[in-house]
């Protein structure tokens, strides 16, 4: 990466004259090899730069994007941002724009992977597809490279290049159903056959599912459906804005217990094992946070926005979202819970001795965020355990949680923290995921019974 | 634009493409959201480039480029054909006969939303706000949007096609909290409100400023309201509840291409399989739906889809009985029936998918307080809160804002956090009354996910307030 989005930036902000300003260039070249059936149906090739620039006039602020980069368009750009900056009120206690801080350098690019080139990509979806002839492989192989680079009238100039590979496969048929899914910053971390025969290997363990009645159980749950728990818990109870707003599972309850004290999740953009950052979407250094620490509720995540609000000496955490989400305030990008002292996924089944096992969640919603009420659904690999053993397969449950009376009584952590893509790559490509261990928990609550596994 | 199509499509035959297409597009947007008296959001996006679909040996590529000239289109054609032949399919695809359409539309409208100044907007916002405070009330929030999409469409069979589809929209939020109870009340859905095609006026009619006291009122008066307890009753569930319900429990399952597989690794398939078509019972003989790409401010309504297919109506459920799915040119030539009508693309940077359109419960007959007469001991249930669904669209749950007892006919006491569960044609089986016409409105929702990668569609539905017996209700964590 050459820094070309640097230049964008800083013609940008060029274009808004004398304006306080903030222009925020984010550009994409990705492919997605998506496959159904054992065949790709849907490549997608997107090369894409935009630019959002921020103008602030008398306190008042105005975005404005494009992803017409010369001249005209930014000139375009900073009218049309001036007039959306002079139709709004003027913010009280608007901290205004960040000076420039020392960055942290971090990993997060690897040459290799942003030499993956189309046919490389189809190359990787075939390998998923060819991990299993004997079931249908749906998913898709993704690459991509983001670059973010921001430019401030303060004098920001903060500029990183990520590289991300993803592989997602369910391997189903008729009654069975696996999954399995792989996302690194680095070629070392691309292994599209081994994530294809993960998922084949599970699905064959799927057939025949029986039923259960719905009740609490203990249960297990893979890295992929924890991370998605988490992720949701997490846009509640993890922001600034839900505790000032009183509406998040977290307001009211800092530094009292709410959790087994195993349990300490942070938010954690530098670390290197997940999709590392350097800066938030002002500019700002990016810091770990810690977010649960033994159980007990320390903090969240803030922006300068909401630090201001808060009006106690609190600073920003480096938690900034991007600008047109700005009404969302502060959010965790990169969740991480410590791993525990559990070698195996089979050991946690031993410790939970008659429950569940879930692989994977599907479509989850916030029933109750003030008690941290979520509900779902468990997909491509549930089964029950019996005498501490995975046992027969089980058809689709419906669940319906609290998160934190979940993570009450945890039996155990498993010791390896997987990174889990929580991208669905909407809109702009920004990759991000959570870091998480499998987990045993002394109640998961079952609410209802779905469908077999499979198509 | 519809010079660059045509070249895209011609570098894709030329490049040994079998079918081509091509659509450009501009999209411009604007939104204002204020919350507790500040401007969260004053934002204007612009968005443009050309995308290029292709079939080549048998396997579909896309590719797209930002730049809106000759090379970009060239550039965009030639990569979704390199990757075509990379990902090379295993089966010939066959496309549904279209006839060669060329045509133009675009969406009525009164008053340009964009030629109403962003500070009137933010006006409109915060004096709606300002209706919404209340002691009780801790954040107040108000959104408004506009959005032109202007497109060509070109394709190798000969479809010439340029499209302005113009949306608006808005809602207000009271967000309440007391004691450690949370509740929030929303006005006119709980989605960042409703929008529909057309101009300012759909906004101005929405009468956001008026409804605000009513909404806070109720807000606060949750706080204090018994918790829904959990038991087996008749339900009657409000017009815009029931939208959604229509969204997720036949709307996902009609997409033919859930029903073949292609979403299984994402959104997910169906519980209908090909063979159920003209024989599956859906539901209730009171059941009937209709998907109508024609109906005016409808968020999926056009002149073509984004295969050039021209817009229709078509039932889905007759009287309770399958009768169609949504299909493409593709899934259509596979089932060997229907003609397409539903692909639509976000945008120019993603492909063509089925999407719904608009998808509409007809309505019945009787008011709503007919609903209510013929209810002994049930919960009233109003305002989309909570919502998840399984990946065969059988299994789900719905949570809404607000709710109220039944007894002998009459409402009662307001119920907080309640929820329904059930399975998909158990429950629309246990339909036995839609209110009539006069009951029957439309909303559009702006957050239906789909395809990997992710794509965002606009869509709305009709539905008057409907009555189930025997439905799961007070689901507990």
């Amino acid at each position: 990466m050459t820094g070309f989005e640097r230049e964008v930036a800083a013609r940008a902000l060029l274009a808004a004259g004398s304006d306080e300003a903030e222009a925020h260039v984010l550009s994409e070249r990705s492919g997605l090899a998506r496959f159904a059936s054992s065949e790709v149906h849907q490549p997608t090739l997107i090369e894409n730069c935009v630019v959002t620039l921020r103008v602030i006039r008398d306190g008042k602020i105005g975005t404005a994007s494009t992803n017409r980069i010369d001249d005209a368009g930014l000139k375009e750009l900073a009218q049309r941002a001036a007039e959306a900056a002079d139709s709004a009120v003027a913010e009280e206690g608007f901290p205004g724009l960040p000076k420039p801080e020392p960055l942290p350098e971090v990993e997060g690019f690897d040459e290799a992977v942003a030499a993956i080139g189309p046919e490389d990509q189809a190359r990787h979806a075939r390998a998923a597809i060819e991990a299993s002839n004997s079931i249908g492989q749906f998913g898709f192989f993704t690459s991509g490279v983001t670059a973010l680079a921001i430019a401030s009238s303060t004098g920001v100039d903060a500029y990183q290049a990520m590289s991300d590979a993803t592989t997602l496969v369910v391997s189903a048929d008729d009654g069975a159903s696996g999954f399995a899914t792989r996302t690194s910053w680095s070629a070392d971390g691309v292994n599209p056959g081994a994530v294809g025969r993960e998922a084949a290997e599970k699905a064959v363990r799927t057939r025949d599912a029986k039923t259960i009645e719905p009740a609490p159980y203990r249960a297990v749950l893979e890295p992929y459906a924890f991370a998605e728990l988490v992720n949701y818990f997490g846009y509640d109870a993890f922001g600034a804005n839900g505790l000032l707003e009183e509406r998040s599972y977290l307001a009211g309850r800092l530094g009292e217990k709410i959790m087994d004290e195993k349990v300490s999740i942070s938010d954690d953009a530098l670390d290197p094992r997940g999709l590392p950052k350097r800066f938030d979407f002002e500019g700002v250094p990016k810091q770990r946070v810690q977010l649960i620490e033994h159980g007990v509720a320390r903090g969240v995540v803030w922006d300068r926005t909401s630090a201001a609000r808060a009006g106690n000496g609190q600073q920003t955490t480096g938690h900034a979202p991007p600008p047109v989400y700005r009404q969302y305030g502060p959010l965790t990008f990169a969740l991480a819970v410590d791993g525990g002292e559990v070698d195996s996924v089979e050991e946690l089944c031993e410790l939970v001795g008659d429950g569940i096992y879930v692989t994977r969640l599907h479509y989850l919603g916030i029933v109750d965020p003030r008690e941290g009420v979520i509900t779902g659904m468990t997909r491509d690999g549930t089964f029950r355990i019996r005498d501490g053993k995975i046992a027969e397969p089980l058809v689709n449950l419906r669940f319906t949680v609290s998160v934190p009376q979940m993570l009450e009584d945890v039996p155990g952590l498993g010791r390896e923290q997987q990174l889990v893509n929580s991208s669905d790559f909407y809109g702009e490509r920004y990759p991000i995921g959570a870091l998480v261990p499998a987990i045993a928990t002394a109640r998961f609550n079952i609410t209802g019974v779905g469908s077999e596994p499979g198509l | 634009m519809r010079d660059l199509c045509k070249a895209a499509v011609d570098a894709a035959l030329g490049a040994g493409a079998t079918y081509a297409d091509a659509r450009a597009v501009v999209r411009r947007a604007q939104a204002v959201a204020t919350k507790n008296g500040r401007v969260e959001n004053v934002t204007d996006l612009e968005t443009e480039g050309i995308g290029v679909r292709v079939l080549v040996g048998g396997a579909w590529g896309f590719s797209c480029d930002r730049r809106l000239d000759a090379e970009g289109a060239r550039d965009a054609a030639l990569r979704a054909c390199a990757f075509a032949l990379a990902a090379a399919g295993r089966r010939e695809k066959a496309l549904a006969p279209a006839a060669a359409s060329s045509g133009t539309y675009r969406t009525p409208v009164e008053k340009d939303p964009f030629g109403v100044s962003l500070s009137e907007k933010v006006d409109l916002c915060v004096r709606a706000e300002e209706a919404l405070r209340h002691a009780d009330v801790k954040v107040t929030e108000a959104a408004v949007r506009a959005q032109r999409e202007h497109k060509m469409l070109v394709t190798s069979d000969g479809a010439e096609i340029e499209q302005e589809l113009v949306e608006t929209g808005g809602g207000i939020d009271a967000l309440a909290a007391a004691d450690g109870v949370f509740q929030v009340r929303s006005y006119p859905s709980a989605h960042g409100g409703s929008s529909a095609q057309g101009g300012w006026e759909y906004v101005v009619n929405l009468g956001l400023e008026r409804e605000a006291p009513r909404v806070a009122e109720q807000a606060a008066a949750l706080l204090r309201a018994d918790v829904c307890p959990p038991g087996v009753k008749t339900v009657v569930i409000d017009a815009e509840q029931m939208e959604l319900q229509v969204h997720e429990s036949v709307g996902h399952p009609i997409e033919l291409d859930r029903v073949y597989g292609s979403e299984a690794s994402y959104a997910g398939t169906s519980f209908l399989k090909t063979g159920d078509l003209g024989s599956l019972r859906y539901g209730s003989e009171k059941m009937n739906v209709t998907a109508d790409s024609t109906t005016p401010g409808g968020l999926g309504t056009f002149g073509f889809d984004d295969e050039g297919v021209p817009a229709r109506r078509e039932p889905i459920v007759v009287e309770g009985v399958l009768r169609n799915f949504l299909t493409s040119r593709e899934t259509a030539e596979r089932l060997g029936a229907g003609e397409g009508g539903s692909m639509r693309a976000d945008g120019w940077n993603r492909m063509p998918l089925i999407r719904m359109t608009n998808l509409h419960l007809e309505p019945g007959e009787g008011s709503f307080d007919d609903l209510l007469a013929d209810v002994d001991d049930g919960i009233y249930l109003e305002t989309n809160k909570s919502w998840s669904i399984d990946d065969k669209r059988l299994n789900f749950q719905f949570g809404t804002q607000i709710a109220w007892e039944i007894k002998h006919g009459k409402l009662g006491r307001m119920l907080r956090d309640a929820t329904y569960t059930g399975i998909t044609p158990e429950f629309w089986g246990s339909l036995d009354a839609v209110a009539g016409t006069e009951a029957w409105h439309m909303q559009g929702l702006t957050n239906c996910g789909k395809g990997q990668p992710g794509q965002g569609a606009h869509v709305s539905h009709g539905a008057s307030p409907c009555r189930f017996r025997s439905v799961q209700v007070g689901v507990k964590a």
